[in-house]
């Protein structure tokens, strides 16, 4: 037998096993979907839709349900998840459109504005940043940002400003959302400059043919004609800022709360929060008691369809691409 | 000829791979693995027991300690996925067909950061200030610190916090603002860097260093007032196993309350039962 | 020349010199403003990295000894007194090592089969969408989510010969092949597209001349096909390991979380892989204020070490990858990626 396998293989014979293993893969995936889906199951059982919704103390409900073992009553499964969807929609949201303002503009100074050696510096500038990992960045935040914003930032006036409600520590919503902006933006610098540098040079040039000066005529044209791309890149980088979990939880403060606009605003920056991702690294050594497995599970199951729909929106939007041969 | 040696080889494969396999759960089963997860309170405590035992029962028996917080514990042991649990917290209606053993008494100190030399506290203050009615430190005769008071309490899963809670705090709850650490060394952590803080702890872990521990009604948190009995705050810290322990745990368990050697290793810091 | 473009005659002949470009005291405000702030992203951007490197290797070298690496790390109350990460270290490269172990074949038998013979017939193209759509979800997927899906997974009593059982009966499920598993789906999207690619972009010719001497798809594919993306493999293979060694909740949530790695069992590489560890991630995580143990100058000095390694593997992405540009004859103009 170890003749056979060890002769050349027929086609045939290859091409089954090659395609069985591939196969493998894609059932494993499924599987995996369908094991997440299974799991958060008894959540939707007893809640419905509603447990995306608010009203009560998130705290207390996962409390309750650490208590309980395995067969515990219906009232223990009860569920208003809202602060943490709250957190992981307001972080990512902000994180976003500020990683997109810096993205587009650091891609229009890599491309147009920097002279070759700058540019030479700039690009592995960028990738370095790309390739940090995520526990350092929360190294830093917890041990350099967090201090700086609660001892020179946050005054005894706005501390007593919201003491009914939840205590300031410098941990919390600004220094999420600076360092997650500074995650996500070499995502989006990597793509944006692939399209500009391959959006068709004699489209810039007729604009600067009739009048407008470089800068203008890139505004004007190129970044029209790459919106595309830069949808693409907006939408992957807020696949990868929804997936962030280990940094979130060393620096946002783990408090199931929903940071307050109506605080005023240096105060809504300091109030801690919880996303999806950083209360399943929260609660996940308790999910032994059925009910908090479920309610980890549901989170994660929310988790990947986000994910999984702004992946597939992210591909989408980069079909129209190949129309321009624009690689992206 | 061909066909001999390829059988001779296979059959040496064979025998090598059941071998491997074989040997695998033989070693493991001469060692028992007993695992633990719960409280994080009494960690210090469990983990130099386990080492004791370990080095008087060599190669025949392992211990795997995790912590997570009493909850967690309790929820493991329930499931099956430890041998025992950490529990730092009374029995309650929740925990029917779990058994408790109990290992050692602990005291649960108030404590401040050390720039606040805080000496004394009576039991309405304490309630007033960790339920959220008093908010500043000038109201409080005798603090040092200044501004708010920052109350650090610990999450839901902790037997430290039911514990303080209804003994301390005359059965209420900490004030929903309080921010809410997960074990017993972040909330030490917490109280070190964090000037007009206040929380709670287990004796040890107050008593280390680092931090101003302070009197309840006049009297101090420590050992020697925690075994007299002067000392409100007292608890107790349990193994718990799902129905009657068993095995190796039923062993370590009766080893930690009859040997000589773990009753020296309690009364180094906590107060021996019994 | 002709009657259509007399004016072209007339024209003068263009010029060697440089065109006169508008200078930007000519332009309009709002483009000044734009001007100023693409500067200032691109300078605060290289300033904000150069910020962070070196306050990592100030910190890195306030902090790392070189017995660092090479103790291990020990119980203890002091700062002094609780050794090194040698274990953590070893556990990075362990964990590393398993996940691509695992990840390589998955992939190239996914790439290979999707580029050379997902291509004929309605059934099969089907199949390669689905195979393919499954490998974006998972490059798409959370790590977190890929850690808490095998945290349960692996508790399920068929797997138990992959951990160990504790007295009680209760699967532990956690240990290094089980993490390494869960890391090579980590790993998987990256050599699968770079091999694609690599694949897809090899011309026809070479498959047909192949052909024409009488090889079978097979045989063209071991011999001709795979040796020419060699390079894209490395590329992949390398990014999936940048990937692996940053990694912190899989190995958190799946390793053990024990500071030394601790084998189980008996037989001698295979208690290696059922037992539990750590990794350079965990072991940062552990001792920062978040975790347990409250060592940060510990911490720093593996975020240190960690940060050297993934820079280290960042050059020799680059290196792969201006050596492969070059050889096909393109030159990365502008480009990032």
């Amino acid at each position: 037998m170890l003749e056979r396998l060890r002769k050349p293989w027929p086609d045939h014979r290859a091409e089954r096993t090659l395609g069985a293993v591939s196969l493998l893969v894609g059932v494993g995936v499924i599987a995996m979907v369908a094991f997440v889906a299974t799991e958060a199951w008894p959540i939707f059982q007893h809640n419905g839709l509603s447990w995306l919704g608010g009203g009560g103390s998130l705290e207390h409900e996962i409390a309750n349900m650490t208590a309980a073992g395995a067969h515990a009553p219906a009232a223990v499964y009860h569920l208003r998840a809202w602060p943490v969807i709250y957190g992981t929609l307001l972080t990512c949201a902000i994180a976003v459109a500020l990683a997109l303002l810096v993205a587009v503009l650091t891609s229009v100074f890599i491309v147009e504005l920097a002279p070759v050696r700058l540019r030479n510096v700039v690009i592995p500038v960028v990738r370095l940043l790309a390739s940090v990992p995520s526990v350092v960045y929360g190294l830093i935040g917890i041990l350099v940002l967090a201090p700086f914003v609660e001892q020179h930032l946050i005054t005894a006036h706005d501390k007593d400003s919201v003491q009914n409600v939840v205590q300031l520590t410098g941990e919390g919503l600004g220094v999420t959302v600076v360092i997650l902006t500074i995650m996500i933006t070499p995502i989006m610098i990597a793509l944006i400059c692939e399209a500009l540098s391959s959006a068709p040079p004699s489209w810039r040039e007729g604009a600067v043919a009739l009048g407008l000066n470089p800068l203008r005529a890139v505004r004007a044209v190129t970044l029209r004609a790459i919106r595309p791309a830069i949808v693409a890149a907006t939408v992957l980088a807020t696949a990868r800022a929804l997936g962030e979990a280990i940094m979130i939880e060393m620096v946002s403060g783990g408090k199931s709360f929903a940071p307050n606009l109506s605080h005023g605003v240096p105060t809504f920056f300091y109030e801690p929060l919880r996303t999806l991702a950083s209360a399943i690294v929260d609660y996940h050594d308790g999910i032994a008691a059925p009910p908090l497995r479920a309610a980890v599970y549901a989170f994660a199951l929310l988790l990947l369809f986000s994910a999984f729909v702004f992946s597939v929106a992210g591909y989408l939007v980069k079909l129209p691409l190949r129309k321009y041969q624009v690689r992206a | 000829m061909n066909q001999h040696r390829r059988l001779r080889r296979l059959s040496i494969a064979a025998a090598m791979g059941v071998l491997g396999v074989a040997t695998a759960p033989a070693a493991a089963s001469a060692t028992a693995l007993v695992t633990i997860s719960g409280a994080t309170s009494s960690y210090p405590l469990v983990s130099l027991l386990a080492a004791k035992y370990v080095k008087l029962h060599p190669h025949k028996i392992r211990f795997k300690i995790a912590q997570g917080g009493t909850g967690v514990g309790i929820a493991d042991v329930k499931a099956g996925s430890v041998t025992i649990a950490d529990v730092a917290s009374e029995f309650t209606s929740a925990d029917a067909g779990l058994d408790f053993y109990p290992i050692a008494k602990y005291a649960i100190c108030v404590v401040t950061n050390q720039a606040n030399t805080l000496s004394n506290l009576t039991p309405k203050q304490v309630t007033s200030i960790f339920t959220g009615k008093t908010k500043q430190w000038s109201e409080v005769p005798g603090a040092t610190a200044t501004g708010p008071i920052e109350v650090f309490s610990r999450t839901s899963v902790a037997g430290v916090l039911t514990s303080f809670k209804s003994l301390l705090l005359e059965g209420k709850s900490v004030e929903s603002s309080a921010t809410e650490e997960s074990s017993e060394g972040l909330m030490k952590q917490a109280v070190e860097s964090h000037p007009s803080s206040i929380g709670f702890l287990s004796n040890y872990n107050a008593n280390k260093g680092g931090l101003n521990s302070v009197e309840f009604n006049g009297v101090a948190c420590n050992q020697t007032t925690a075994a007299s009995g002067q000392y409100a705050g007292v608890a107790v810290f349990f193994e718990v196993t799902k129905g009657t322990a068993s095995g190796a745990a039923a062993a370590f368990i009766d080893w930690i309350d009859k040997s000589p050697a773990a009753k020296k290793i309690i009364a180094s810091q906590w107060v021996v039962i019994g | 020349m002709n009657a259509f473009a007399p004016d072209l005659q007339a024209a003068p002949p263009p010029s060697s010199k440089r065109g006169r470009r508008s200078s930007p005291w000519g332009w309009r405000w709002g483009d000044r403003l734009v001007l100023v702030c693409a500067w200032a992203m691109g300078i605060g951007l290289c300033v904000i990295a150069g910020a962070i490197v070196l306050y990592m290797a100030y910190r890195g070298v306030q902090y790392l000894r070189p017995s660092l690496l090479f103790s291990r790390p020990q119980v203890s109350l002091s700062q002094a007194g609780s050794g090194g990460f040698l274990d953590p270290l070893l556990g990075t490269m362990l964990l590393t090592l398993i996940g691509v172990v695992f990840a390589l074949p998955l992939a190239l038998a996914s790439a290979v089969w999707i580029a050379e013979y997902g291509q004929g017939g309605r059934v099969r193209q089907t199949l390669a969408r689905v195979v393919e759509s499954s490998i974006e979800v998972v490059a798409g997927t959370p790590d977190i989510v890929i850690a808490l899906f095998g945290l349960s997974l692996f508790r399920l009593g068929l797997f138990a010969p992959l951990s160990f059982r504790a007295e009680g009966g209760g699967v532990y499920g956690q240990s290094f092949i089980v993490a390494g598993a869960m890391m090579s789906l980590l790993a998987l999207p990256p050599v699968f597209t770079a091999t694609r690619d690599g694949l897809q972009a090899v011309p026809a010719h070479m498959r047909e001349a192949a052909f024409a001497l009488g090889k079978t798809r097979i045989a063209t594919i071991r011999r001709v096909l795979l040796p020419s993306v060699r390079s894209n493999m490395a590329t992949g293979i390398t990014l999936g390991i940048s990937r692996i060694i940053g990694d912190t909740a899989i190995v958190l949530f799946l390793a053990g979380d024990t500071p030394r790695i601790e084998p189980q069992g008996g037989a001698p590489i295979v208690n290696l892989l059922r037992g539990t560890g750590s990794t350079l991630t965990t072991y940062i995580f552990q001792n920062s204020p978040a975790g347990e143990g409250g060592a940060p100058q510990k911490a720093y000095a593996a975020a240190f070490v960690l940060l050297v390694l993934v820079l280290g593997l960042n050059l020799l992405v680059d290196r792969i990858s201006r050596r492969q540009a070059r050889s096909m004859g393109l030159t990365a103009a502008g480009g990032i990626v």
